[in-house]
């Protein structure tokens, strides 16, 4: 290596190191130069194919367009030449480089021009509005918004905040707005067993208590039984079981499985009563709770120990992260909450129907429900 | 340099790649010269790119990066170029000199295999040529499909998931069939949809996420490999209508898996009892449930059982399933008995690895995934066994390693610990980053390796190759928290959390602290 740098130039060694170094950041910058040459040469790649074809669809569009009556599939038998590329016996060749002769890039699905920016957030530039363009777009990155730029009115007031609700009544009353079209709400969808239309929020708790066994009916059930005669009982061991209106007794870890496996009866003893003393300050929320769960014939016990996770008393640490990952949380979204309910009025029936119309006014933090998992 | 043998004429004349509508037909005018000016330059040109393809890829690149200067051998860091016409290698300037002396145009980026044209002055992307180089370049052979060519994976998943060769994939017929028995999905429908989250299922969302974006499943779904199927609220027909809906479908909204949702409500595994609640849930667990569920709605109809060695041939065994085989040496009779058993995925403990660690040096570097792989999967340990031949109880040493690697390797890192403290040890969650890899070699951990130690295999360390598809990841605590899930579509990798998809660059996915890795082969043979 007799020059001073390598192929990038990127980093010049000083004069007064030694040749050891010198050489050390030669192979430096080479490799720089290397990575810098593959970024480029795949975007190249991208971009000179892309054109190439783009050559090609086109001259094969106006070859069927100049001989009537073929069908898009057979090859026309015409002569047709472009600043691009030529058209001659069904075959397409190119003429120049496409980087320099072709502007456009046309989908090769659709044949409409791809747009090239994205229409918001970083790198954004205004489409042309008379052109129809494909519809793959280029994605968008805008802060509080997806890929489509879409975003999210809060899920609306549910189980899950009705605490919050009833702290922060006199938060004004909701004056509703026209939502922008890109701002959508939850849907709802249809359960398959007893085919109302639920909240998508709603759904696993519905779906809980309408299939599953969580209902109210299923921890009468499990009363029953257990009063009957306990000791057939396999699945749950009967001390968790009298515990089990009291939040987090089912021992519903994300890592249970393995927790129990490895850990013997004391540990999982202590567990549990970590998790019980955990729940007792909220044990308030239980009480206060209990009204509503008479108008929703099927609360499942552990909505409780959800609603104290995703309250506002709950520790810090725990909600904090799940809270960041809440959409926008405007009032002015909060608001529009309500939206889904009126599009299923009726299916909606006994399910929190009464809950969502009360606390539609409110507008504490509307993350909760989806705070939770 | 050695000059490169001449290669006899090929009985078998090349053909140019037929192109298809809407692509040219050769990448430039002057290379359109070249291959038009007879069979005899046309096969030469072709086998003399195959041969330079190979000593590209399949030999040392000092070859290629040497050359000749006035019988100096330079070796340089940064490309050469290998003139297509003559076995010359020649750096940037001496290239220009070469061309005008002998009238050769055509040049060989010595580094990607890329063709370079001198006239065009520019990089020549020939249908032909590439599609040898990208052929090489992932497969280590000409004729095998590779996944890293996104053009190809975007046409599978119209056939089935069946292994099919290349040349099988695009015959004229196939191309037929396709057209007129299927409607063309909107440009829009790219598979990028949220899912919304039920109530406390996002660690049901990650897992289908990763399933959407898993090729070999949606090969599988959308060729309609699940079909004719009667039973009520099947998870496989769930599966088969979510797919439906991310990749046919326009909407851009998040997607309401109801389906799925009370397929799961319904479903009466006995060893999931516990999942199936409206509780949080292990990610990693309800994957464990899909896997079995969906085996038993496309399988063999046996029970996968753990600890054993398993054989069907549904899509959930050809895309998840692997072997490993224990080899149980006993330390008294040096008798060594084996056993194979089947894998969904591998766990991963980090305890472990991280007390090993502090022991050894005070830098501590952040763990990586082939720390763990190297505790489980190359390092022996002692147990206690009873011995056949010793008719004892004797100390015994264990060594685990993978003699099958499957499709879509799962990787779980068990992210807890209990505390040391006498008997009050609690699990807690290990916060702690573990660096994992785009790119995962796992010729050290499978059994052939072990057997023909210290000898170098190309192909072998080709077939073992895997790339990161997917990466589930868990914040907050050990009973409460959040999943996300990373996925990765052709080159870009974007952030499903619940609804909501976004843009995620490399180095938020590799440093996202994972729970679930989900990575997949390069190259099916």
């Amino acid at each position: 290596m007799d020059s001073s740098t390598g192929r990038a130039g990127l980093i010049r060694p000083r004069d007064d190191i030694g040749s050891m170094d010198k050489l050390a950041q030669s192979v430096l910058d080479d490799v720089l130069y290397n990575i810098i040459s593959d970024l480029v040469m795949k975007t190249h790649r991208e971009e000179k194919t892309a054109k190439a074809n783009t050559a090609a669809i086109h001259i094969e569009k106006l070859a069927s367009d100049a001989s009537e009556g073929s069908t898009p599939d057979s090859k026309p038998d015409v002569r047709i030449e472009t600043d691009a590329a030529i058209y001659e016996d069904g075959k397409v060749l190119l003429k120049g480089n496409p980087l320099q002769t072709t502007k456009d890039i046309l989908c090769p699905k659709c044949h409409l021009p791809r747009l090239l920016h994205p229409t918001d957030g970083k790198g954004a530039k205004k489409p042309d509005p008379t052109v129809l363009y494909c519809k793959r777009q280029p994605f968008i990155e805008k802060p509080g918004c997806d890929i489509y730029g879409q975003s999210w009115v809060g899920p609306g007031p549910g189980r899950g905040k009705k605490k919050k609700d009833m702290e922060k009544k006199e938060d004004g009353p909701a004056t509703p707005e026209q939502r922008p079209p890109n701002v959508l709400s939850f849907p709802s969808a249809t359960c398959s067993k007893c085919k109302r239309c639920i909240l998508v929020t709603r759904l696993n708790n519905h779906m809980g208590s309408c299939i599953g066994n969580s209902g109210r009916n299923a921890s009468r059930a499990a009363a029953q039984k257990m009063s009957n005669g306990n000791s057939q009982t396999d699945q749950t061991p009967p001390s968790s079981q009298k515990a089990t209106p009291a939040p987090g007794s089912r021992a519903a870890s994300p890592r249970k499985r393995d927790a129990s496996e490895d850990v013997g009866e004391e540990s999982e003893n202590a567990h549990k009563k970590k998790k019980l003393k955990a729940s007792n300050p909220k044990k308030v929320i239980l009480k206060t709770g209990k009204p509503n769960l008479n108008k929703k014939d099927s609360k499942p016990p552990s909505q409780l120990s959800q609603e104290h996770k995703a309250g506002p008393t709950s520790s810090p640490g725990e909600t904090a992260p799940k809270k960041s990952t809440g959409l926008g949380m405007s009032p002015v979204k909060k608001l529009k909450a309500s939206r889904p309910i009126p599009n299923s009025p009726l299916k909606n029936g006994g399910d929190a129907e009464v809950d969502s119309e009360s606390s539609m006014t409110l507008s504490s933090p509307p993350a909760v429900a989806q705070t939770t998992a | 340099m050695a000059a490169r043998p001449v290669t006899p004429a090929s009985p078998k004349n090349v053909k140019v790649k037929t192109p298809a509508p809407g692509t040219p037909m050769y990448g430039c005018e002057h290379v359109q010269r070249l291959l038009t000016q007879g069979q005899e330059v046309m096969n030469s040109s072709i086998s003399h790119y195959k041969m330079i393809l190979r000593g590209i890829f399949d030999t040392t690149p000092i070859v290629a990066q040497t050359t000749n200067n006035d019988g100096r051998p330079v070796t340089s860091i940064t490309s050469n170029f290998l003139c297509l016409q003559c076995p010359t290698t020649l750096d940037e300037n001496e290239r220009l000199n070469h061309g005008s002396k002998k009238q050769h145009r055509f040049y060989v980026d010595s580094r990607s295999g890329s063709l370079y044209c001198q006239m065009c002055d520019d990089l020549v992307w020939d249908p032909t040529f590439e599609d040898l180089r990208i052929r090489k370049m992932g497969t280590g052979s000409f004729s095998v499909f590779s996944f890293c060519n996104p053009e190809l994976t975007g046409a599978l998943c119209s056939l089935s998931g069946r292994k099919r060769k290349h040349e099988d994939l695009f015959s004229e017929n196939d191309l037929r069939l396709i057209n007129t028995n299927t409607t063309t999905a909107s440009c829009r429908a790219n598979g990028l949809r949220g899912i919304y989250n039920a109530g406390a299922t996002c660690y049901q969302n990650v897992v289908l996420q990763s399933f959407i974006h898993n090729p070999l499943l949606r090969n599988f779904y959308l060729g309609d490999g699940h079909h004719d199927c009667s039973i009520q609220n099947c998870l496989s027909c769930a599966m088969d209508d979510m797919f439906q809906d991310f990749y046919a479908h326009e909407t851009t909204n998040g997607f309401t898996a109801a389906s799925i949702l009370s397929a799961f409500w319904i479903s009466e595994k006995k060893a999931f009892e516990n999942l199936v609640t409206t509780k949080e849930q292990d990610a990693h667990e309800f994957f464990q449930f899909l896997a079995e569920e969906l085996h038993e709605r496309n399988g063999d109809g046996k029970k996968p059982e753990d600890g054993s060695e398993h054989n069907c041939d549904c899509v959930i065994h050809q895309t998840f399933y692997g072997k490993m085989q224990t080899a149980t040496t006993c330390q008294n009779c040096l008798s060594t008995s084996n056993a194979v058993q089947s894998f969904l995925d591998l766990s991963l403990g980090l305890d472990n690895v991280n007390q090993k660690r502090k022991k050894k040096s005070q830098f501590s570097r952040p763990i990586n995934l082939m720390d763990c792989l190297d505790e489980e999967y190359l390092n022996s340990d002692k147990c206690e066994y009873r011995c056949h031949g010793c008719n004892s109880t004797q100390q015994a040493r264990r060594q685990t390693s993978i003699k099958r690697l499957p499709n879509v390797l799962s990787i779980q890192l068990k992210r807890f610990e209990f505390k040391q403290g006498g008997r009050d040890r609690a699990a807690s969650k290990i916060d702690e980053h573990v660096q994992f890899p785009l790119q995962l070699n796992m010729l050290p951990y499978t059994h052939q390796s072990r057997i023909r130690e210290g000898k170098e295999n190309k192909e072998l360390e080709r077939s073992c190759i895997y790339d990161l598809m997917s990466v589930v990841v868990h914040v907050g605590e050990l009973d409460t928290g959040h999943y996300m899930s990373y996925c990765r579509v052709g080159e870009q990798w974007f952030r499903f959390n619940d609804h909501k998809v976004e843009m995620a660059t490399i180095s938020d996915v590799l440093g996202a602290k994972a729970y679930i890795l989900f990575y997949i082969i390069r190259t099916i043979t």
